[in-house]
């Protein structure tokens, strides 16, 4: 089945939403590009708004990399093919498709060893200083794209690049069924991990927040323990509370709010021998209780984007295992792309996943 | 009761005494050890002068070491299954874990909650002429290998241990902070494991110049921080120049390329920061050493190029490969033996180590 598509012409106007410099975003105009070899054109059709996303519009960056000039945001998206660049036979023009953002070089020493996340030639869209997605009409590779099957909608399309994360965080620290695991965050990150671990059967699940109404969403999506972690507690408390709470001291931590506090609860929380990774982005230089996990053989993981997830993201939906459509709370038209960015960034507003359709 | 068992008492903080204890006789699975050579580490002296180390505090009089090997001199009940005879010579694998946890079960006796090891507190160690160990982790010597070098497996086996986690495979790239004991042998299993080149970074030059012919390792020397520089900032600095010197072909001194395997030896903060901003990517740093409790460490960049960073607690299923290792000659522990004294003269022994004097690298106790 096709997806509902323009095929732009010589005079389509080509809008795309971008970060002109820290704190100001503005809906441009931007070059229509003809597919080159091997490249599809794809109209983007559904661009959900990620944090990096935010801070990148708020900052002017993110983390360790500087937008030192005004960029494209966006970089969770689906369309449709518009057009096929020489060479390309496995799509046809009307096919719905994900794009995985980033493109590794495919012959260094990481791309040849199966961690092209880790090329260090590695053009990710959206990260300064590659423009991203958020346009009406991108040209990507067509080795960068995958063909969506009809039961999986535009929203959950433009889910799979956090999907692609909660997977890489679990395959980091070759989470097994039936051990327990530690979410840290009930973010749009923290809940679909959550939902991952619950499908390859994970259990028990403790998932933690400083928000009673994001706690909410984790326990509707099935956590074993959703918990509100308590002002005024020292890191240790709260590690403690949350042993106490989930029976035993978990296996596995995955940490996704990137907060630095957070990331010592987590690490001593977890069980002598366990694994403890930090998924979520946080400050550059952090006070960690070295001495704590090196001496109970905690091993500390951090995760770099992911590789080799779009097909089992794809499946996984496809199978009916996962539900996460639900985390799409709000849906705003290219248009209104600034309104879509304003409600991401405000707490009050309790949105999980914004998205930004065309 | 005879009491002609000549014991080296930590009494408390500070005062080490020679004390003439009973003889006991070895329980249902023990063995009866006549301890012959007895090396001293770090951890031993800390004890001494600092009465702790951690939560384990020296409360009350406790025989020191943990280092040894000897002959066994009877068997207790129950011990049949671990083939041992009286008059067999064995390295002593100071940590005996309760063998029913999950832990143990699952093959890491290492994190044993019950675990009882030598000359931690409250257990007494085995720097006596005759000590009573559970048969099964006395671990016999061939002939070849020599009981001053079985003393020498159990730092040896911290190397083993740490180059495990580590997952050194043959073709790596490994760098090691700290030129001590702990850090040699380190280097020297990386090479038995394979690794193509090994490197050892400390800040004093003569610990590196045994280095280099010890384990046939490239050296850095690195420079000590500047009065009031931030450890990070001296880290960040040091690793631009410390990547640059990895680099360059071993010829040139250095190894080639960025480190698969960091171990850190030394537990400083420097170089833990270090290890992390000079591994590569998808690489993983081993943390050995035992430093400050909270240390500031540069995770944003170890996360965004998947550094792993693993610590290690003792060792566990070690002893076996050790021996092969030493053996075969993969590994020679005996130039680390700089310094030997007679039971008698023990005190003096740890003062030596306290002291590190003369360029001690390994001192041992022989009766």
């Amino acid at each position: 089945m096709a997806g509902s598509y323009q095929i732009p012409s010589e005079t389509t106007k080509n809008l795309a939403v971008q970060m002109k410099r820290a704190n100001e975003l503005g809906i441009v105009e931007y070059p229509l590009e003809r597919p080159g070899k091997g490249e599809c054109q794809v109209q983007v059709k559904c661009t959900g708004i990620c944090g990096s996303d935010v801070h990148l519009w708020k900052d002017g960056r993110i983390g360790i990399f500087d937008a030192k000039k005004p960029i494209v945001l966006g970089h969770e998206s689906m369309g449709v093919v518009t057009a096929l660049g020489e060479g390309v036979t496995e799509f046809k023009v009307g096919d719905r498709v994900a794009i995985e953002p980033g493109i590794p070089c495919s012959e260094c020493e990481q791309c040849m060893g199966g961690h092209y996340n880790l090329c260090p030639d590695v053009l990710f869209k959206s990260t300064p200083p590659y423009d991203g997605l958020l346009a009406n009409y991108i040209t990507h590779p067509a080795r960068w794209l995958y063909k969506l099957p009809d039961s999986i909608s535009d929203e959950e399309g433009a889910l799979l690049e956090p999907l692609s994360v909660a997977i890489a965080a679990l395959e980091r620290v070759n989470a097994r069924f039936g051990s327990s695991l530690l979410i840290c965050g009930c973010g749009p990150i923290g809940l679909i991990v959550l939902a991952v671990a619950k499908a390859i059967g994970m259990g028990p699940i403790i998932i933690t927040d400083v928000q009673e109404s994001r706690l909410k969403w984790a326990k509707e999506m099935g956590a074993t323990h959703a918990h509100l972690i308590e002002k005024g507690l020292t890191d240790v408390q709260v590690a403690e509370d949350i042993r106490r709470i989930l029976g035993e001291a978990p296996e596995y931590s995955l940490e996704c709010t990137g907060v630095d506090t957070s990331f010592r609860v987590a690490i001593m929380a977890t069980r002598n021998g366990g694994t403890c990774c930090m998924v979520g982005v946080g400050k550059n230089d952090q006070l960690l209780p070295v001495n704590n996990f090196a001496m109970r053989e905690v091993d500390i993981k951090g995760l770099f984007r992911y590789h080799h997830t779009w097909p089992k993201a794809i499946r996984l939906l496809d199978s009916g295992a996962l539900n996460i459509k639900q985390l799409v709370t709000h849906k705003f038209e290219f248009k209104d792309a600034l309104k879509a960015f304003e409600v991401a960034s405000d707490y009050s507003q309790g949105s999980i996943k914004v998205q930004i359709t065309n | 009761m005879t009491l002609d068992n000549l014991s080296v008492v930590l009494k408390q903080k500070g005062e080490i005494v020679l004390e003439n204890r009973e003889i006991r006789e070895p329980q249902l699975g023990e063995a009866q050890i006549n301890v012959k050579v007895t090396g001293i580490c770090g951890s031993d002296v800390h004890y001494y002068v600092h009465g702790g180390i951690g939560s384990f505090l020296v409360k009350a009089p406790m025989i020191l070491g943990h280092e040894s090997a000897g002959i066994v001199s009877k068997l207790g009940p129950g011990t049949e299954a671990s083939g041992l005879k009286v008059g067999d010579r064995v390295a002593i694998e100071p940590g005996v874990g309760c063998r029913m946890c999950e832990y143990c079960k699952g093959g890491r006796y290492n994190l044993c909650p019950e675990m009882k090891f030598a000359a931690t507190p409250p257990v007494d160690g085995t720097l006596c002429n005759y000590y009573l160990h559970a048969a099964d982790y006395c671990h016999k010597l061939p002939d070849t290998v020599s009981l001053e070098e079985g003393a020498l497996i159990e730092p040896l086996s911290v190397a083993v241990h740490a180059c495990g986690r580590a997952g050194v495979k043959p073709g790596d790239r490994v760098l090691v902070f700290g030129a001590g004991p702990v850090g040699l042998l380190c280097g020297a299993m990386a090479k038995a494991s394979g690794a193509r080149a090994v490197g050892i970074a400390d800040i004093v030059e003569s610990r590196l110049n045994f280095a280099k012919s010890y384990c046939n390792a490239s050296t850095f020397v690195l420079p000590l921080t500047n009065k009031g520089e931030a450890n990070i900032d001296y880290s960040r600095r040091q690793s631009e120049l410390l990547r640059n010197a990895l680099m360059s072909i071993p010829e040139h001194g250095g190894l080639g390329g960025l480190p698969d395997v960091v171990i850190d030896a030394t537990g400083a903060e420097t170089c833990v920061q270090m290890g992390m901003l000079v591994a590569k990517n998808g690489g993983v740093v081993v943390l050995v050493g035992m430093g400050s409790s909270l240390q500031q460490v540069p995770i944003a960049e170890a996360s965004g190029r998947e550094v792993d960073v693993r610590g290690i607690f003792r060792y566990c299923n070690t002893y076996p490969r050790a021996i092969e290792l030493l053996a075969s000659g993969a590994i020679d522990v005996k130039p680390l033996i700089t310094h030997k004294y007679a039971l008698d003269d023990s005190i003096a022994a740890f003062e030596h180590v306290r002291t590190g004097k003369d360029g001690a690298i390994k001192v041992q106790i022989v009766a």
